[in-house]
């Protein structure tokens, strides 16, 4: 039985403005003083997408208001791509025919102190699905050698319990990153054959778990090219909103991760191509002015370059997606993702720079922790 | 000019300003020569010790200001007491800019953990300016426990919005024993002016400076319309009137008029 998309979520009364919308509906929509769902579907209708240049603008405008002319930088760290997943689209899944590791207490504090030595102040701590070798335990014991280091502690590993999830922030995490995938009950099941990660409504309900078990920020997305872009992004817009609402002294930031086309072996069934992607983040942009917006290596440098500053207020850099990878592990085609760019951090920051923001690594500090 | 008291200091300047959003360290150094501020509000989480080109305190020292580390980050008055103590551990200033907005959305300050803090602070010997709700009971509280400044805000923080509290704000400077000091919101120089002539006694101003299009040519232009607007209060403004007045009044037929 697929999941169930439950009415809070919902998009259908919004759906149809994703396509009927008029280019007077959009021009009205980017500057609405309090926009809401009508708004945030209009933006994603093709109206909106023949006026791109215009909402470009707007997203940089509020970008600006809200962030400043900086963008602030993080770096992944993968601990573990021991999975019990079956994602047909995931480079970790548990029936990829590779070999499987973990870091071992030395290597973690090795490759944490060479993330330290390249600046970095917020590190993401990554795993798969909840296994045996990668548990509960382990990210605790990751997060407590992390906090050592790192002003910022962040987590994107598996589902778990709200008391989990406070032994990972009395640990020293400060939010925890859970992507839906997909809000589509029908296409997520389809998606994810096997492994706990079938279970649909445990994911959903994990953002607020995150939230209730003290975490200060939570991080959403859908990995774009799974289902119907405009439905998971307006399911994404209610339930951050429903999220900020119910937990107020609590962040929200949104990732834009997207299966990119013809690449690791998997067609995802909905491509998003640059335009439709930059569309989405200029959307959430003008509809959430001040919640965080982060987009990964996993895209090209002249699509990040491009969004820097105008939408996007934060971005990871110099990233490995193998586990071992700051190591001098090779970046194997077994890595989750690929990375599409690949640029140092002197390069990024000069490109940065160049567009007139600073970059930022260290915009927390430890003292906020309990 | 009438010096600025504030915390057994005297200073030139009405204006403070803030750090966070420029575009570069340089283009903040040079906008805060440019504004004449001597005092300057810095995150503590923006303190970087181990990467200096990521460092805001190293920069603002070398200036020779007046530093007001702040406590933005913090949810509530535990953690914004921690952050007071290790800002002033790190900066060597007293003066402590206690914000606690727990609500990382739209930054409202939480009147009841600012309460809180302050009092701790200020017992603890810092020299406390605590970012609030234009409240005036609020601010009359925060007198009591020693605050050396209360800083109502204008609008939200980086709206832009300008003086959106002032009713309120007039009430606070009306009952106030310490000096006010306008925080957040401000977008233009005449909004900055027309606090001044409201009768604040400085005004706290980052957003609008960092994000124009010349930041030192604003901070310059925020200093003259905060000199202009406390000069007009002291030279003391025409009362306003909302009828016209006559030449000829109506009562120069009485005797003796």
């Amino acid at each position: 039985m697929p999941g169930m998309l439950p009415p809070y979520l919902d998009p259908t009364p919004w759906l149809p403005l994703t396509r009927t919308a008029t280019s007077a509906d959009v021009s009205r929509a980017l500057h609405a003083a309090q926009p809401g769902e009508v708004e945030f579907a209009t933006l994603l209708s093709p109206a909106a997408g023949a006026q791109l240049e215009a909402l470009a603008i707007r997203a940089r405008e509020l970008t600006r208001r809200h962030f400043g002319q900086t963008l602030t930088l993080y770096i992944p760290l993968y601990l573990s791509d021991y999975c019990s997943g079956g994602c047909v689209y995931c480079g970790f899944a548990a029936d990829r025919p590779q070999s499987r590791r973990r870091l071992e207490r030395d290597e973690m504090m090795r490759e944490m102190d060479a993330l330290k030595a390249m600046g970095f102040e917020e590190v993401l701590l990554l795993t798969g699905e909840r296994t045996p070798q990668a548990d509960l335990g382990y990210l605790r014991d990751a997060v407590a050698e992390a906090a050592q280091r790192f002003s910022a502690v962040t987590i994107e590993a598996f589902p778990m319990a709200s008391e989990e999830y406070r032994v990972l922030a009395e640990a020293g995490a400060i939010g925890v990153t859970i992507y839906q995938e997909t809000y589509e009950p029908v296409q997520y099941e389809q998606m994810h054959r096997w492994g706990p990660k079938r279970d649909y409504d445990n994911r959903l309900g994990a953002p607020a778990r995150v939230l209730e078990g003290g975490m200060r920020t939570v991080g959403m997305g859908t990995l774009l090219g799974l289902s119907d872009p405009r439905f998971d992004s307006l399911c994404l817009y209610r339930h951050a909103m429903q999220l900020r609402r119910r937990y107020w002294q609590s962040g929200v930031s949104l990732s834009f991760p997207r299966v990119c086309p013809q690449e690791g072996g998997y067609s995802p069934p909905f491509p998003v191509d640059d335009r439709t992607l930059a569309q989405i983040i200029f959307a959430f942009r003008i509809c959430m002015p001040d919640v965080p917006l982060v987009l990964s290596t996993r895209e090209a440098p002249d699509f990040r370059d491009g969004m820097a500053g105008v939408g996007i207020n934060k971005m990871s850099i110099a990233s490995r997606t193998t586990v071992g990878g700051y190591q001098g592990a090779i970046e194997s085609p077994d890595g989750q993702f690929h990375v599409n760019d690949d640029r140092d951090i002197e390069t990024f920051c000069a490109m940065l720079k160049g567009k007139g923001l600073e970059p930022v690594f260290k915009n927390w500090d430890k003292v906020y922790r309990e | 000019m009438k010096k600025f008291h504030l915390g057994g200091k005297d200073f030139e300047s009405r204006l403070i300003m803030g750090t966070g959003k420029f575009s570069s360290v340089e283009v903040m150094i040079e906008a805060i020569k440019a504004s004449g501020a001597e005092l300057v509000t810095v995150a503590l989480r923006r303190f970087n010790r181990e990467r200096p080109a990521d460092d805001l305190l190293g920069p603002l020292t070398r200036l020779g200001i007046t530093l007001v580390p702040n406590t933005s980050g913090a949810r509530n008055a535990a953690e914004a007491v921690r952050a007071a103590q290790l800002g002033r551990e790190l900066s060597g200033s007293p003066f402590v800019k206690v914000e606690i907005h727990p609500n990382p959305h739209h930054l409202m300050p939480d009147p009841i953990e600012t309460y809180e803090a302050c009092r701790e602070l200020a017992k603890d010997g810092f020299i406390v300016l605590p970012y609030m709700p234009a409240d005036p009971v609020l601010a009359k509280r925060l007198e009591d426990v020693g605050c050396a400044a209360v800083m109502p805000l204008g609008s939200a923080i980086g709206t832009g919005q300008g003086l959106s509290t002032a009713e309120m704000v007039k009430l606070i400077i009306a009952d106030s024993g310490i000096p006010v000091i306008v925080d957040a919101g401000l977008r233009a120089p005449s909004e900055a002016a027309a606090a001044m002539e409201m009768g604040c006694s400085a005004v706290l101003v980052n957003s609008a400076i960092a994000a124009a299009g010349n930041p030192p040519a604003m901070a310059a232009a925020f200093s003259a319309a905060v000199k202009a607007g406390f000069s007009a209060r002291v030279a003391g403004l025409m009362s306003r009137c909302d009828h016209a007045v006559a030449t000829s009044p109506l009562t120069s037929f009485l005797a003796g008029a």
